[in-house]
């Protein structure tokens, strides 16, 4: 009864006509970035925080999160009619997408992804009402311990699902943690890393580090390698998007597979919306009686990726509320505008902020069907978006990032700093070193070394307390194995290698 | 590739060093356990030694295709060289003027754009800044000489 309680209380907030507004702006918003390539989520939402000062958290929140679920949406269109991913997360609905655009039937791909992603997004929403308060209410047993046991899990579970250069991916997340530590420290009230300069002792901004290594290094990286396709040119008709009856056949179980790993990854810290679609795609195609279609224009090859990024967009939320830990390079910077209007995530929060979070997961259900009506009729609008010339959209990055560079402080040195941030980001890239794990060690950094100092005191020193209290210890066995991962697939690589050699 | 991966290697390595030098003057322990040196120092010996991983397996590469500039590199960078110049000119002309400048300039430059439209686009985009930034969301914006 408290679950329907709770519900109806955030619907009372999330169906006022200011959140409504807010949710449309958000989904509209998210299905544009989705669209467009070379901008994703967390630039999205990191160049729009600081304009958000004044706005009500709440509002500014469903705007966030209709941004973030809406991506998913959006980057179906250009996965399927250009085969270019307009988001990393749409990339393994290309496989099919286009197949099937380029069999006629772009409609019914559009069709099943918004179907799909709007069962998978709603029924995520109904878990993520039942588990998030549970989870809640589990974690307020933690402390410093298992805070910061969890903490080095997210950045150790970064090295396994990453992908690329796990000691790349290390690298990342420790550049990430001394970033976190410029600034005086909070214990001892020490400046460090400061340089004597006056604008550091305060460290440096989240937003302006965001502002820079996701959106001018993203104008950089675009630049140098656009993304480019041609698009289909084919009349799509209302009839055209209708599925017929052995496409639902195929898709429905689908849909609900897709929906159910989605979920799983997309809560497992570092787990992400691609990650979910790539595993989702793999398991359809593993599934599936005939294998062989897939990658030639098979429905499910969409139906699967698509339910599961969305799943997962939605099930991040859930440690991201209940612990205060997030999940996505998205999420992370969702955490930056909770700190931003001085409100900490965590078990908590649905004690303290209820109106908050209920109204948050209640402009999810209105979100995800303003996008499903969004993608069965204004898909026309959406494409022309695509003919957009890059630098007028560079000219919006650059400014977005400018402003709400300087607004943090209204000081010009952070506009700088984020410019020097972009460039870094653009090398990181070009090297191939991944920005997520950066980002999200900046945002965990200062909890992560806060919870080790004070387990350490309480401990009078000795580790033994991360492996003496069973959360903890179960959370650091799980960062230690991740951590080991590599040198695990590496040696056993070297084994089946001497194996073939004697052979 | 192969060069910049090892020149970026060094780098990571030298960072490291860096950041081990100066946590070593803060204290590593306080009178109630680890003091502000005690994190940073081990981050630094972390970046150390992920430095010279980094480094043997660049020395140990044996495919050293791929290149790090790339066709289009001089045109990231002439864009970074455009940022750089708004910037320096925000004191003089102002936030809204001058990115309505780089707004319409590169248009001009990267899009080849008319001088019509891209004069246009500036004009507008400086208009646009100015009201939706500095008048609706009240954020003060250096003005510069222009007042804007």
């Amino acid at each position: 009864m408290d679950l329907l309680h709770n519900l109806y209380t955030g619907f009372t907030i999330a169906l006022t006509w200011t959140n409504i507004f807010y949710c449309l702006v958000g989904v509209f918003f998210g299905q544009i970035v989705g669209v467009l390539p070379g901008i994703g989520a967390p630039t999205a939402i990191a160049l729009l925080l600081p304009l958000t000062f004044t706005v009500n958290p709440t509002s500014a929140l469903i705007m966030f999160a209709g941004i973030y679920y809406g991506v998913a949406y959006g980057g179906t269109i250009t996965s399927v009619l250009i085969n270019v991913p307009g988001e990393s997360s749409t990339v393994m609905t290309c496989l099919d997408g286009y197949q099937m655009a380029l069999k006629g039937r772009a409609g019914a791909a559009l069709s099943i992804a918004a179907i799909g992603s709007w069962i998978a997004g709603t029924g995520s929403v109904i878990i993520l009402m039942t588990f998030a308060p549970a989870l809640a209410k589990f974690a307020l047993r933690f402390g410093p311990s298992e805070y910061f046991a969890l903490a080095a899990m997210a950045f150790g579970l970064l090295t396994v699902f990453g992908g690329g250069q796990p000691i790349k991916t290390v690298i990342s997340t420790l550049i990430g943690l001394l970033l976190a530590t410029i600034g005086l420290d909070i214990v001892s009230g020490l400046p460090r890393f400061a340089f004597g300069m006056p604008q550091l002792l305060g460290g440096i901004d989240f937003i302006v580090i965001i502002c820079g290594i996701f959106g001018v290094a993203e104008v950089f990286n675009s630049i140098e390698e656009p993304e480019e396709g041609e698009l289909i040119k084919q009349k799509m008709r209302l009839r055209d998007l209708f599925l017929t009856w052995e496409e639902w056949v195929a898709s429905r179980w689908a849909i609900v597979r897709g929906s159910v790993i989605g979920f799983f990854i997309g809560m497992i810290p570092a787990g992400g919306i691609t990650t979910a679609s790539f595993l989702a795609y793999l398991a359809e195609k593993r599934y599936s009686k005939h294998p062989e279609r897939f990658g030639t224009g098979a429905i499910e090859g969409v139906a699967a990726p698509e339910s599961a990024n969305n799943a997962a967009s939605i099930s991040g939320f859930a440690p991201l509320l209940a612990l205060g830990i997030p999940g996505s390079p998205t999420t992370a910077v969702m955490l930056a505008g909770f700190m931003m209007w001085g409100i900490r995530p965590g078990p908590l929060l649905f004690q303290t902020k209820p109106d908050l979070v209920w109204g948050l997961i209640a402009s999810m259900y209105i979100g995800n069907f303003l996008l499903l009506l969004m993608n069965i009729f204004l898909i026309p609008p959406f494409v022309a978006i695509l003919r957009l010339p890059y630098t007028i959209i560079m000219g919006f990055i650059v400014i977005f990032a400018s402003v709400g560079a300087y607004s943090v402080n209204n000081n010009i040195f952070d506009v700088w700093m984020m410019l020097g941030f972009g460039v870094l980001g653009y090398v990181m890239k070009k090297l191939e070193y991944p920005i997520v794990p950066l980002v999200l060690a900046l945002v965990l950094g200062r909890l992560a070394e806060n919870s080790l100092r004070q387990a350490l005191m309480i401990s009078g020193g000795s580790l033994s307390i991360f492996f003496t209290r069973p959360i903890s210890a179960i959370f650091i066995s799980a960062a230690i194995l991740a951590y080991l991962t590599p040198v695990i697939r590496w040696a056993l690589k070297g084994l089946r290698k001497v194996k073939v050699d004697a052979a | 590739m192969w060069f910049a991966d090892l020149i970026g290697g060094m780098v990571v390595f030298l960072l490291g060093l860096a950041v081990v030098f100066f946590s070593r003057q803060l204290p590593y322990m306080s009178e109630y356990g680890p003091g502000p040196g005690f994190f940073p120092l081990w981050i630094g010996l972390g970046i150390i030694g992920c430095g010279i991983v980094v480094n043997i397996n660049v020395l140990r590469r044996r495919d050293k295709t791929g290149a790090f500039f790339k066709p289009r590199t001089k045109m990231a960078v002439s864009i970074l060289i455009q940022i750089a110049i708004a910037f320096l000119l925000f004191p003089l002309l102002g936030f809204s003027v001058v990115l309505g400048l780089f707004v319409g300039a590169s248009m001009r430059i990267m899009g080849k754009h008319g001088w019509i439209p891209c004069g246009i686009t500036a004009v507008v985009t400086g208009i646009a800044i100015h009201f939706i930034f500095a008048h609706w969301l009240s954020i003060p914006l250096p003005t510069g000489m222009v007042g804007w």
